[in-house]
């Protein structure tokens, strides 16, 4: 009878500890920041206007092809206000599609989308799938409004291609010749 | 008696009854989900009501709304007695368990006798569900549960029948199958001490007669999915649940009178003499607190056991618990023929617990079926038959 | 002279269980057609297939940094190991360096992710054996700890994505070694939970010990792998047979059972999670403090050289296996995964017949199968 009495003194113990349970929605977890909800995109606050020049390299790789993008001239560059020439005019993503592989935030040459880290980008249920394919106003607010306060964009090691990454080094560089 | 008429005072004890059964049941219910829920590290249910508590009245109003469901080749009078003939034996066997010195419906002269006699019946309902469900897994389970229920019948009754033997009657003789004199008899010391064995042995009969872990097989969720009560669906298998929870408070109550001392001890007769009402509380609390134990071990069991296979479980009834109830039995009838004092008792029924105890460690050790190895014929292609 | 009674005087007949696709004891949509004579199991047919979805073929179409998604949904309950087979093969078709950090970082990982694997294997077959959810519930909060802190390092809680040809994809956070000592902490009060409800119990072993006994001849002869085929007593461990990575430097034990029963299948794995600590605190002593984490000299779309390449690594589960042949190009010509499980539930059959039905659900569950593994 050792064993039956060894189980149940191992049960009664667990049964003194706190219990692990967060009950959602009353309580929520604390999200990490790294944590990989669906992407989102950025917003330049000061040029007004989106870092995505919609150059459609993140539709390339993305694996389940669930993004659709267009671009369009730049009327800001014309005007002198902007250094992108091209700017994005559409841009759809089917979050039905998404498998959320964070590979599109890593192959993005301007930085310009990102794995959006809140409850908000988690907590999707709708009740059509067509309201899953979001344009892009739906992508843009959570950085527009400021809902998207830290979004992980560390630099993503040499596998990162970014344009960051490089604006980081120059501005490193340009330091340390002023410095000299 | 109430009001000096027989009829008055006899319904208005029903009355109780009616009302404090399905009380507890729904109490134990919920307090079922919270222990467990604890001892597995979580909170129970918490969203209906405050802290969860009215959980089971939800799902009482749920199982009520149910569409009954009822399978259109199914036995008719098989099928929908089944439930009745499972449920009101175990009620009618409260009858004569009395929960306090006076508060009893009818105390019998054969009151164990009586327990025993009717809570055998709801045998019957089972092999009715199960056969009047006309669907093959619940004729597995029926047949199963009458084998098992059956098998562990014989020990309860005969570790129950042993301590009736030597209980200590009022006239100071030995052997009544009165309960309110067995506990009366326990004012000193409680049989536990001197009948360890014939506890274990109920105990173990016990949870297998409430198809409690580890001897649920009949009930199994993960195999024989729902067992006999598979087809029932809304009321009809709330009451097989209604079922299952009062015969669970008949042996725990039975188990706190008949083993623990009940009302009787410790220490309230010394008590009384000095202030009745006192002396009433405390044989409450008592009362309550020895069922409780029961209860929780019950509980526990169901969360820290696993599941016994059909023919383990039939073994260890016919050739580990029956043979001990015996040797309980042959103890007894010496002490109470040689009037050997108490003690006596006690040493030996000890002995044989440890005498249990390493036969169960000896058999769990070694596989209990030889698997010869079959030779296995190869495939010619593979049909799939259904 | 004895009087032999007749073999069968009474007519009987065989009936067929049908333990379906949706069953809550098969692990997965898996489908077991048993001929039963009693409650002896006389034939079993297993009938897979239910959760085939194109894994070999869809990657033909793929870029490399595509198909590391397509490994994670094969087993996933060991995503890491299968993404580390993965990134082997293509890194010795392209003649990788893998840094040491990188290195580092995949063997606690893996090793994490081995233990969150035999986790879950303990709270099933506890549940299988006929625990009331207990066994799960103790398993998955710890398992829920695991997954928080790969959702720390990763983003992910599940699919992770993270181990990439060359490396790995970003670096860990900065609490990493603290984090990863807590994880280890509360997964040594898991497994003692679990060990004491489950080795010494008297009733599991009355349902365990000497359940379909398989010998080391059997085991090799069907084809079976990791803590299957340990348990019977040969002592193969791809860690130690053909040490990958760095695990060369490492120390630690292979258990090994004796019978090749199931109690002793599920003594190796309890085993192997403690093993699997002390890997993951010798790993979070050496690990270098700074460093690269991606080869160098990679660009964004890998080319691989035309060649053939078989990786294989210890999984949770066994052997798993990543065959990739390439004809240059950034796609793969052929991709092929040899998956631990599909050759472990080969052997059922042979397993089953002659035991009781409750007993063929427990061997099913011993195995341990993923079936996104068995039908890729």
């Amino acid at each position: 009878m050792l064993g039956i009495l060894r189980a149940l003194g191992t049960v009664v113990s667990a049964a003194l500890r706190k219990p692990a349970t967060v009950q959602y929605p009353t309580e929520k977890k604390q999200l990490p920041h790294r944590a990989r909800g669906f992407p989102t995109l950025l917003w330049d606050f000061e040029r007004d206007e989106p870092f995505c020049t919609g150059c459609q390299v993140c539709a390339r790789y993305c694996p389940t092809d669930c993004m659709t993008v267009t671009m369009r001239d730049n009327p800001k560059y014309a005007e002198g206000k902007s250094p992108r020439r091209k700017i994005v005019d559409k841009f759809f993503i089917d979050y039905a599609r998404c498998m959320r592989c964070d590979i599109c935030v890593e192959v993005c040459n301007f930085d310009a989308i990102v794995m959006d880290n809140t409850w908000r980008s988690v907590e999707l249920s709708r009740y059509d799938r067509q309201e899953l394919v979001m344009d892009l106003d739906a992508l843009l607010k959570p950085s527009r409004t400021g809902q998207l306060k830290d979004p992980f964009r560390d630099a993503m090691g040499v596998a990162h291609h970014g344009w960051a990454p490089r604006k980081a080094e120059e501005e490193k560089e340009k330091v340390a010749a002023a410095e000299e | 008696m109430i009001g000096n008429n027989p009829w008055l005072d006899g319904i208005l004890r029903l009355l109780v009854v009616a009302v404090a059964v399905p009380l507890s049941v729904i109490v134990l219910n919920y307090l079922e989900r919270k222990v467990i829920g604890r001892v597995q590290n979580r909170l129970g249910p918490m969203r209906v009501g405050p802290y969860g508590t009215l959980q089971s009245v939800a799902d009482t109003i749920k199982l009520l709304t149910k569409e009954d469901v009822r399978p259109s080749t199914a036995d008719q009078w098989s099928f929908e007695l089944a439930p009745y003939v499972v449920v009101v034996p175990t009620i009618v066997a409260l009858v004569t368990v009395p929960i306090m010195p006076d508060l009893f419906i009818r105390n019998l002269g054969l009151g164990l006798f009586f327990i025993v006699a009717v809570s055998t019946v709801p045998i019957v309902g089972f092999v009715m569900a199960g056969w009047g469900s006309d669907n093959r897994y619940a004729l597995l389970g029926a047949m199963r549960s009458a084998a098992q229920l059956i098998s562990y019948e014989v020990p309860l009754i005969l570790a129950v029948v042993a301590v009736a033997m030597v209980a200590h009657t009022a006239d100071g003789g030995r052997g009544t199958l009165n309960l309110t004199e067995i506990v009366d008899g326990q004012d000193k010391v409680p049989y536990i001490f001197w009948q360890s064995l014939a506890f274990f042995i109920f105990t173990v009969a016990g949870l297998a007669e409430l198809y409690r872990h580890p001897f649920d097989i009949p009930v199994a969720e993960s195999e024989v999915v729902g067992g006999p009560f598979v087809e029932y669906s809304g009321m009809r298998w709330a009451m097989f649940q209604l079922g299952e929870y009062v015969s669970l408070v008949l042996i725990s109550l039975l188990g706190a009178l008949v083993f623990l001392g009940g009302w009787n001890w410790p220490l309230v007769n010394e008590l009384a003499e000095r202030n009745a009402v006192a002396g009433t509380a405390l044989q409450a609390v008592l009362m309550l607190g020895k069922t409780s134990f029961f209860i929780l071990f019950f509980f526990l069991m169901r969360a820290a056991m696993p599941r016994l296979r059909v023919d383990q479980l039939m073994a260890f009834s016919w050739q580990v618990l029956l043979p001990l109830s015996f040797y309980q039995i042959i103890v007894n009838g010496l002490v109470v023929v040689y009037g050997w004092p108490d003690v006596v008792l006690g040493v030996l029924s000890g002995l044989g617990l440890l005498a249990g105890s390493a036969l169960t460690y000896r058999a769990v050790r070694k596989p209990t079926m030889v698997r010869r190895p079959r030779p296995v014929a190869a495939r010619q292609g593979s049909e799939v038959k259904v | 002279m004895a009087v032999q009674p007749p073999e069968r005087e009474l007519e009987t007949l065989d009936l067929y269980i049908n333990v379906g696709p949706q069953h809550p004891a098969t692990h997965g949509v898996f489908r077991m057609v048993l001929t039963v004579d009693g409650e002896v199991v006389e034939d079993c047919d297993p009938v897979i297939g239910y959760m085939h979805r194109g894994n070999e073929k869809l990657p033909e179409n793929c870029d490399y940094r595509q198909i590391i998604g397509y490994h994670d949904r094969t087993d996933y309950l060991a995503q890491f190991n299968t993404e580390w087979t993965y990134c082997l093969a293509v890194e010795k078709l392209m003649g990788l360096e893998v840094p040491e950090r990188a290195e580092y970082i995949r063997v606690i990982l893996g090793e994490l992710n081995r233990i969150a694997s035999h986790l879950m294997f303990m709270g099933a077959f506890g549940t299988d054996v006929g625990f009331f959810g207990t066994s799960f519930m103790y398993t998955f909060r710890e398992r829920e700890t695991i997954q928080d802190f790969f959702e720390a390092v990763t983003g992910e809680r599940m699919m992770y994505n993270y181990f990439r040809p060359g490396g790995v994809a970003w670096d860990v956070p900065d609490d990493f070694e603290e984090h990863a000592r807590y994880v280890l902490d509360r997964v040594r009060t898991a497994i003692d939970d679990i060990d004491g409800i489950m080795t010494e119990n008297e009733v599991f072993l009355a349902r365990c010990r000497g359940l379909s006994p398989v010998t080391p001849e059997q085991a090799i002869n069907w084809g079976f792998s990791g803590p299957m085929l340990r348990a019977t007593g040969v002592k193969h461990d791809l860690r130690r047979a053909e040490p990958y990575s760095i695990y060369d430097r490492f120390d630690f034990e292979i258990p090994v059972g004796t019978q090749g029963d199931v109690y002793d299948r599920y003594l190796v794995r309890l085993e192997e999670m403690r093993q699997s600590i002390r890997i993951v605190d010798q790993a979070l002593r050496q690990m270098p403090k700074n460093g690269p984490i991606m080869a160098s000299g990679l660009k964004r779309t890998i080319r691989v050289p035309p060649g053939e390449v078989y990786a294989r690594t210890e999984s949770p589960r066994g052997e798993y296996g990543v065959y990739i042949v390439s004809k240059g190009g950034d796609k793969p010509w052929r991709h092929k995964v040899r998956a631990a499980s599909f050759c472990n539930l080969s052997a059922l059959r042979n397993m089953v017949v002659g035991n009781y039905v409750a007993d063929a659900i427990i061997i099913l569950g011993s195995i341990d199968i993923v079936l996104c593994e068995v039908d890729r």
